[in-house]
Formats: structure tokens, sequence, C-alpha cells
């Protein structure tokens, strides 16, 4: 092939990717737009049904999620554990690995950190021992996580299905610390760990109400979004992710790369589980998490792995959990019902969006 | 009786309510789909059956509710996954989602109405069979339904034409299509049919075992199931060991508590699901699973 018949090839390719990429079809747009317009009164339509007020309802939402500073602080800072689990998500699943245990590295990383910290104290100075509690929370969720790592490389078992499995018997691990161990003794008889030195606990930054966690969730995702968008090692991520065996036959070490995904994942879990206790909870207590690590896997799918949107998507998300307390309140709903409009949101997103590759008859 | 022995007969009612998700989880995934909204359908269940319960007084007819109400969260996640080709994993958190808002929702009137338990019933005979006799047969008749569902599911899989064209679905769908059959409509009625035995679990649980009603009562059961199915290598008699393993692990703490004895049960809880982990591994690294094939793709899914 000639070099000029070459570069003629190389432009038609371009021009049809360009053209692909072009061609946003307005009918769909419109479809979708449609979809989630339905979702939102589908839900108005329920919550009208049980007695709540379905034009104040949305307002309502508003002002106990977003529209209050003091509202928006809580969204921010619940986003934290959302978003590091979703974000353990998404780093895995570039290279084709399912993490379903954002739960159980959430709430290693808390007891990691409670246990150092709970150990440390006052003893040390306040810096200090929130380095220590951090580092000893992001690593332990990422040595759960690399648990499920090293049975997938080692013996092929679906990590999908350990991760979910480690969660349980985190949540159990947690459990037993707090009821015996590690539990408060002035705490009444309630099942809660020694709460932390008030020096190891994050402050709010300059009467924002949000503490240097929501920072530490921006600036970690904003540089996720470059680690793999442009490093050689988010690259070979996408390669071992989309395909396995070239990327074999191409020499990379696919099952180190596929280890390593898994731990910074469950790294950043770790992370998110140890932030949000030294920011938010202060000591463990059963339903810490409270089904975070599960809401951070539907953000991940939200945001379809891209650092930036499953952030937001996380940030939503925390406000649409948030948006219960304002319909317990005024509405007189029971809080839970915030879990219908998000699991409606994505459902809509699973059922109108794209399809996934699997083929079938 | 002995301690001991008083775990082994209260772990039966509590393994019941987790043979019926599983089993309904099995004939899911035999269909090749994973269906992590079991823990949905279940609570769907239980809270249907309180509530028909509470406003007819006729528990059975409760029953009835509850595996109506387990189809029709089933049917979400089969539209979902079956027509839509939705993730299956991310369908089933969302079905869980849902069911956990509409029946946190739904059910804030039954809460703390207490509905009178199914009676046990004891079976002539064989309940006067010494020491095994009591703890099997004088049991509600949930737990009975229960015990027939198990070999019946088996001789159904492996023994009539349906499940034949069930595990083929769940193996090579394509086959079972240039066979004649429709395997998108074959997917369809397992997950449905799944979560509706998965909704029977609920009212074991609900109408069996705990008699009220209270948000996201079942407590995790329906993952426990999706651990279960996978302990048991797909196979329905594996179902009814592997829930009754659970169901011990369970039983242990109440039962020795009851007896005065200060306990701290959860690191026996972890116990049933660390097995699990080693039996996947165990199954995995031998090559050869059970687990239907086209399920494989199911559990990669990245978006």
């Amino acid at each position: 092939m000639t070099s000029e018949r070459l570069v003629l090839t190389r432009s038609r390719a371009w021009d049809v990717a360009r053209s692909a990429h072009r061609a946003v079809s307005w009918t769909r747009v419109g479809i979708v737009a449609g979809a989630y317009v339905l979702c939102l009164v589908a839900f108005a339509a329920f919550a009208a049904w049980r007695g709540a007020n379905p034009l104040t309802l949305i307002p309502t939402m508003l002002q106990s999620s977003l529209l209050e500073p003091s509202a928006l602080a809580q969204t921010l800072l619940r986003a934290v554990p959302i978003g590091f689990a979703a974000l353990a998500v998404a780093v895995p699943a570039r290279a084709g690995l399912v993490n379903v245990g954002g739960e159980g590295q959430l709430i290693i990383g808390a007891v990691a950190g409670a246990g150092v910290g709970i150990a440390v104290g006052a003893h040390v100075p306040g810096v200090v021992g929130v380095l220590l509690t951090v580092t000893a929370g992001t690593l332990a969720g990422g040595l759960w996580a690399a648990i499920s790592g090293m049975l997938k490389v080692a013996f092929g078992a679906a990590e999908s299905v350990t991760t979910l499995l480690m969660n349980f018997i985190a949540n159990d691990i947690m459990l037993f610390l707090i009821y015996q161990p590690w539990k408060d003794p002035n705490g009444s008889g309630q099942p809660q760990s020694r709460p932390l030195a008030a020096s190891i606990r994050l402050q709010p930054l300059l009467g924002t109400g949000v503490t240097l966690a929501v920072v530490l969730l921006v600036v970690v995702t904003v540089g996720l979004w470059f680690v793999i968008r442009r490093t050689g090692w988010g690259f070979a991520l996408r390669v071992v992710g989309g395909n396995p065996m070239a990327a074999m036959r191409n020499g990379l070490p696919t099952r180190r790369l596929s280890l390593s995904a898994m731990t910074v994942g469950g790294a950043l879990a770790g992370l998110g589980g140890v932030l949000n206790l030294i920011g938010v909870e202060g000591q463990l207590r059963p339903d810490l998490t409270a089904t975070f690590g599960y809401v951070g896997f539907l953000a991940c799918f939200l945001g379809r792995n891209d650092p930036i949107r499953v952030a937001l998507a996380a940030i939503l998300f925390s406000a649409i959990a948030l948006s219960g307390n304002g319909m317990q309140i005024s509405e007189g709903l029971d809080g839970s019902i915030v879990n219908v409009l998000l699991g409606a949101i994505v459902l809509t997103m699973l059922t109108v969006g794209r399809r996934t590759k699997e083929a079938l008859t | 009786m002995s301690i001991a022995g008083e775990i082994l007969a209260n772990a039966i009612p509590g393994s019941i309510a987790l043979v019926y998700p599983a089993l309904g989880e099995l004939v899911s995934e035999r269909a090749g789909v994973i269906n992590l909204g079991t823990e949905g359908a279940m609570l769907a269940g239980a809270l249907g059956g309180i509530a028909t319960s509470i406003g007819t007084g006729n528990v059975w007819l409760g029953v009835v509710v509850a595996v109506l109400c387990g189809a029709a969260t089933g049917s979400v996640h089969a539209t979902a996954v079956v027509l839509r080709r939705a993730n299956q994993l991310a369908s089933g958190l969302v079905v869980w989602f849902l069911a956990l808002g509409v029946t946190s929702v739904l059910g804030a009137s039954d809460n703390g109405q207490v509905v009178s338990l199914l009676g046990a019933v004891a079976v002539p005979g064989l309940s006067s069979i010494p020491v095994v006799g009591p703890v099997l047969f004088d049991q509600n008749l949930l737990v009975y339904l229960g015990y027939v569902l198990v070999p019946a599911t088996w001789w159904f899989i492996h023994y009539t034409r349906g499940g034949l064209v069930l595990r083929a679905t769940g193996e090579r769908p394509a086959v079972v299509f240039a066979g004649g059959h429709k395997p998108l409509r074959v997917r369809f009625l397992a997950v449905c049919a799944g979560s509706a035995i998965a909704g029977l679990g609920g009212a074991q649980l609900a109408l069996g075992i705990v008699g009220n009603w209270s948000n996201g009562m079942t407590n995790g059961y329906g993952f426990v199931a999706v651990a279960v199915v996978i302990f048991a290598r797909w196979n329905p008699f594996g179902v009814l060991l592997g829930s009754y393993v659970f169901g011990v692990a369970l039983a242990i703490s109440s039962v020795v508590q009851a007896h005065g004895i200060a306990t701290n049960q959860y690191l026996l809880d972890a116990l049933p699901y660390c097995v699990t982990v080693v039996v996947l591994v165990a199954v995995s690294s031998v090559g050869r699973s059970n687990a239907p094939e086209s399920q494989r793709d199911a559990l990669s899914e990245t978006s």
C-alpha cells in the first residue's frame, strides 16, 4: 500500500468516525428526555397517591437537598462515600472487572480507620492522626478488594460474586468489633465503637459546612480522569478491559493490571469509608454505610464509568437520598421513598439507554 | 433438648425462608439471568402477605398475594434484562431499591401491626419419629411446601421438557432458538417464576416467623440466596443443604442468647459467606463450573 493511499484510507476512516459522532438523532434525544420526565411524573404520582402534594413535592425535595446552604453542605458531605464507592466501581470497570463490593470496602476502610484512630487517640498531633487514619482506611480498602482480585486472577473466581459476598463478611467484622472489643463503654448499651478523638475529626472549612473530604473527592475525581485518559496505566487498563486476548498477545501483564485496578478501586472506597468516618460519623455504628456502596454502583452506571460524570451522578444520588428528610418532615411520607426515585432514574437509563453487547437471537 | 439440638431445630423455619429465594434464584440463573432483585421480590412478598392478612384476616390469601407480588417485582427485572438487554447486576440492584422504597411507603400503615402466624401442623405419624420427627414435621405448611419444592424443582429441571429448555436457554440460547423455542420468553418467564418463589420466601419470613412488617425486613436474605445457589452449584438439593448451613448460623445466636449466655455471633455469621467464597474458588479453579454458560457474560458486563 503506498503512503498516499494509506493517508487516503486514514482520512476516510476519520470522516466516517466524525460523521458517526456528529449524527445525533434528535428523535432519540427526545425519547430519552421524555422517558426521564415520565419517570419524574410517575414518581410524583406515586407520592401524591400516598398523600403528598405533587406541586410542593419537587420544591420540597430541592429545598432539603440543594437550595439551603446547610442542606447543600450535607449533600456534598454524603456524596463523599457514595462518590468514592462509585469511583471504586469505575476503575476496575476500565479493566473489564465488576466491583459490587463498594459497600464492604467502605466498611473495611472505616473499620481500619477507626482502629488506628482509637489506638493513636489524642497521643499524636491532629494532622498526623488524620494522616495515619486515612492511610489505614485506604490501605485496608485496597487490600480487601485485592482479595477478590487475587481470587479472580489466580483461580478465575467471578469477582462480581466474591466482592458481593465480601460485603457481608465486612459487615459482620464491623458488627463483631462494635458489639464487643471496640464497644463504647459510655454508649448506654448502644452497639457503637468508642468515638474518635476530636483532633482526628475533620472540621468544616471556613464556615462552609463542608470538610476537606469534599475537596479531596473533587481532586481525586479529576486526578482519576487524568490517570485513566492520559497515562500508560490508564491506557493499559482499557486495553485489558476491551480485549484481554489482544492485551496478552501484546505482552501486557494482564493479571497484574487486573489486580492493580481492583486494588486501586478498593483503596478508593476505603478512602471514602474512612473520610465518612472522620468527617461525619466519628464512630462506627451498625448501618454506617446505609447502602452507599450499592448506590455508588448505580452512580457509576449512570455516569458510564467516566470519573467526572460518575462523581456528578454521586452528587445527584446524594441529593436524592437527602431529599428523603424533607419528604418525611413536610409531606409525611416515609423517607425511603427516595429509593423509588433513585431506582426509577437508573431503571429509565437501563431500559431507554443503549443496550449492552450481549448477543442473543 | 440439648442446646445443639435446639439450634438444629430452630434453624428449620429460617432455612426454609432461605430455600424459597434460593430456589427462585436457581431457576432464574438456570435460564441465564442473575437476579439480585430477589431481595426486592422477597420484600414485596413479605409486605403483600402481611398487608393482605391484616386486610382480609386470611393468611392463605396473604400467601397467594405474596407470590403475585414477587412475580410482579420479577417482571420489572425481566423487562429490563430480557427485553431491553440491561446490565443484570445493575438492574437487580435497581429492582431492590425500587422494592425497598415502595414497600417502605406502602407498608407505613402496617408497621407494628401483628398478624397471627401460620400455625404448626403436625404430620400424623412422621411427627412422632423420635428426635427428628418433632423438629422436621411439626412446622407450618409453608415449611412442608419448601420440603416438596426442592425435589420438585430438581425433577422439573432435570426430567421434564420444560426443564431441558430452561437449562438449554441458560447454556446456549441460540440452540434453543434453533430448536424452535423462544429463549427470550423462557428467560422472561424464568425470572418471573423465580421471583414468585422468592415471594413465598417473603411470606414464610413475614407470616411464618416474624408476624409483623418492618421496613427492609428481609435484611439481605435475597443476597444470601445468591450465595446459596453458588454454594449449591446450581443443584436444588444443594440449595437445601446450603440454606440449612446459613439457617444454623443464624439460629445459633438466638438460641444461645435464650439460654442466657452472652455471645458475639457476628464472626460466626460471616462463616457461611467465607465457606461460599471457598466453594466458588474451588469450583472455578477446577475449571469445570456448573454455572450456566451464558451467565458468565452477564457477570462481567461493565456497562
